[in-house]
């Protein structure tokens, strides 16, 4: 359980990382960053796989994120079902009436979102099923030409204060 | 056959059988080489380390609570001795060089070596701003490497983010005086007034230090320059960024020979990035670079004209107890340095200093923990960044101790041959000439023993990540975050 805390809050850092190397000076510093997609990969991994069943949220299971959850550790849940509420768990503020395909969506992609900067180091291709998330790291090629910032922002999740939102959104 | 303990000290215990006996824990004394003791010699620098967050790249002093507070462009990040060891070159992160010259030794007076005086400052890099991606390039000197002297002339490379530059330091000490048709100031004399025949001639003036950018070597480097290294030819070097390693003559500026190119076709492949690189010192076909994942590759530029495939490559197997969320950071190499000799090479990670044998690939003949106690810190290190600090290591001129720097403005040096260890500090307290250094310790757990720092009470702000060894003498070079501080061993 305290491991699963552990690596959330690394995975915030994380993020917040990324984020503050898009602004600071000098331009983005792949080592850097390279350095923190892999913490960020090595936390979602210890995440997504201690089990702590209790922590689950209720709700339909569906196979819509599940996909974009690629390389979850063997033996864990079924797929669309409680992995996907993983990230979301931490949600206090979140209220649980949320429609479950909503809320399905929305930590699908927040897991996507994840996976999209653990297993890979660039996010401009389409890794999630959503789309919209080529910014998620765009800043990594941005020695190359780099796409135009897409903010997304027309997901439902961006409107929740989860913290894992707030986080998203500065993308 | 009998043993006898006897209690030495707090700290020691002397065990004895017969005519042996052996200390344990060995003897701590002032340790690092044949028992030198360190004195400070000087400190060049503002006054006090605290640096306030400027306007970045704006050089300004501002005045709080009474003490002068320098901006950023202070921040030294280079630092490195010339071949002689007469020069010493700074570089900082306004784009600044500052060149150090040792007084010549009085012959008379023999208490200390020659006292290092400025020589020459000059702005060697300015900001850039890249407008097709609207990055700006920090104008922070990376590396200074010297070249050997040829000529009067001095020669150095200097280098940003992205371009290198050759510099001429050259002496002025007389000029010309006596033109035939020309005043003094320079302009021309009214021909009409000319009525006799002068010859100028030479005559001393006061001494001036020019330096002149003679090569810049640019647009090479699509990423971030991290090394640059020159052969053992004098003909030509290398510079590498995270991704490539170019190979540059020193009289071409408009081309250079990419010789390693580890970027994959598919960015998001990426697993890892070149964290420096260095040319052998006497094999100028041989060159190493060191990785992120703890990795160095030995290439030969013989084999091929891309060297994407090593002749050696040096790894040691991860401890698997030592298994963290940060492994992988802490394992990236940040520095590599060849020995003098060309037989060994030293490579630094985060918590320690390894030397490898050339001849062994599998694992390094000696590993230094420089300060093992931040293992179990590594967590709050990486939230305040601090686990990304780069820190240099050096070799001294025989190759018998090497010396890297930590925190709280501590640094560390390693016997090789006594496998002593001792740790200094640099800081104003001890700011007199010739006084001895105090070894310091920092206490892991349990219970602090006097005059030890626990690591609670580590200053991370402080932090030495630039050190240099003169190549001839016991002179070493300590830099912190504006201050460059330089000691010498104990002259009797």
């Amino acid at each position: 359980m305290e491991f699963k805390l552990e690596a959330h809050r690394i995975v915030s850092i994380s993020l917040g990382k990324i984020y503050n190397s898009r602004v600071q000076r000098g331009g983005i510093k792949l080592h850097k960053n390279l350095l923190v997609s892999l913490v960020l990969r090595s936390a979602r991994q210890v995440y997504l796989s201690d089990p702590c069943p209790s922590l689950y949220l209720a709700g339909p299971a569906g196979s819509r994120g599940a996909a974009g959850v690629g390389g979850g550790p063997a033996g864990g849940p079924a797929p669309g079902s409680s992995p996907l509420k993983k990230p979301r768990r931490n949600s206090e503020e979140q209220p649980g009436g949320a429609a479950a395909a909503e809320e399905e969506m929305e930590t699908g992609n927040v897991a996507n979102l994840i996976s999209i900067f653990g297993s890979s180091f660039s996010g401009l291709l389409r890794k999630s099923p959503g789309g919209g998330r080529e910014e998620a790291e765009g800043e990594e090629s941005g020695p190359e030409a780099a796409e135009p910032g897409q903010i997304c922002c027309d997901k439902p999740v961006l409107r929740d204060i989860n913290p894992w939102s707030t986080a998203i959104v500065a993308f | 056959m009998y043993f006898v303990l006897r209690r030495k000290s707090a700290l020691q215990v002397k065990i004895q059988w017969g005519p042996m006996c052996i200390y344990f824990p060995p003897t701590v004394g002032a340790g690092g080489g044949n028992d030198i003791q360190w004195c400070f010699s000087q400190v060049k620098g503002a006054v006090d380390d605290d640096v306030a967050e400027g306007a970045s790249g704006i050089r300004f002093l501002t005045w709080k609570w009474g003490a002068v507070h320098t901006s950023e462009a202070d921040i030294i990040s280079t630092v490195e001795f010339n071949h002689s060891g007469e020069l010493l070159a700074t570089g900082d992160k306004g784009g600044r060089v500052v060149i150090f010259q040792q007084e010549q030794e009085n012959k008379i007076q023999s208490h200390s070596r020659g006292e290092y005086n400025v020589y020459s400052t000059f702005q060697s890099h300015e900001p850039e701003f890249d407008y097709l991606k609207s990055l700006e390039i920090e104008e922070k000197i990376n590396k200074i490497r010297w070249l050997p002297q040829k000529n009067a002339a001095q020669f150095l490379l200097s280098t940003n983010d992205k371009t290198i530059k050759l510099w001429k330091i050259s002496e002025r000490d007389k000029r010309p005086e006596g033109y035939n048709l020309k005043e003094e100031d320079g302009r021309y004399r009214d021909p009409t007034t000319v009525t006799t025949l002068r010859v100028p001639v030479f005559r001393p003036m006061d001494l001036m230090v020019e330096a002149s950018p003679r090569r810049i070597f640019a647009n090479a480097h699509t990423y971030h320059i991290n090394s640059i290294s020159i052969n053992s030819d004098y003909e030509t070097y290398l510079s590498a960024d995270d991704l490539r390693i170019n190979l540059w003559h020193l009289e071409i500026t408009d081309r250079s020979f990419n010789i390693v190119d580890i970027k994959p076709a598919n960015m998001e492949e990426l697993t890892e990035v070149i964290t420096a690189a260095e040319f052998h010192p006497n094999s100028c076909n041989t060159f190493v670079y060191s990785s992120s994942k703890g990795t160095i590759r030995l290439c030969d530029m013989r084999a091929s004209a891309l060297c994407d495939r090593h002749s050696k490559l040096f790894e040691e197997p991860e401890d698997p107890s030592n298994r963290s969320f940060f492994s992988e950071i802490i394992s990236s190499i940040s520095d590599v340095k060849f020995s003098h000799s060309g037989r060994y090479m030293m490579t630094r990670d985060y918590l320690s200093v390894k030397i490898w044998d050339l001849n062994m690939e599998n694992r390094p003949v000696e590993t230094y923990q420089v300060h093992e106690y931040l293992r179990s810190k590594l967590c709050s290190l990486y939230e305040n960044d601090c686990i990304f600090d780069k820190f240099e290591c050096c070799w001294n001129g025989s190759d018998s101790v090497v010396m890297t720097g930590s925190y709280n403005n501590f640094f560390r040096m390693f016997d090789r041959n006594t496998k002593r260890d001792i740790t200094l500090e640099a800081s104003r307290e001890n700011n007199k000439p010739r006084t001895v250094l105090k070894p310091r310790k920092v206490c892991a757990s349990g219970k602090r023993k006097k005059d030890e720092i626990s690591v609670d009470s580590l200053d991370f702000n402080k932090k030495i990540l630039h050190t240099a060894w003169h190549p001839k003498e016991n002179i070493i070079a300590v830099a912190t975050t504006n201050n460059l501080y330089i000691f010498q061993d104990k002259v009797n």
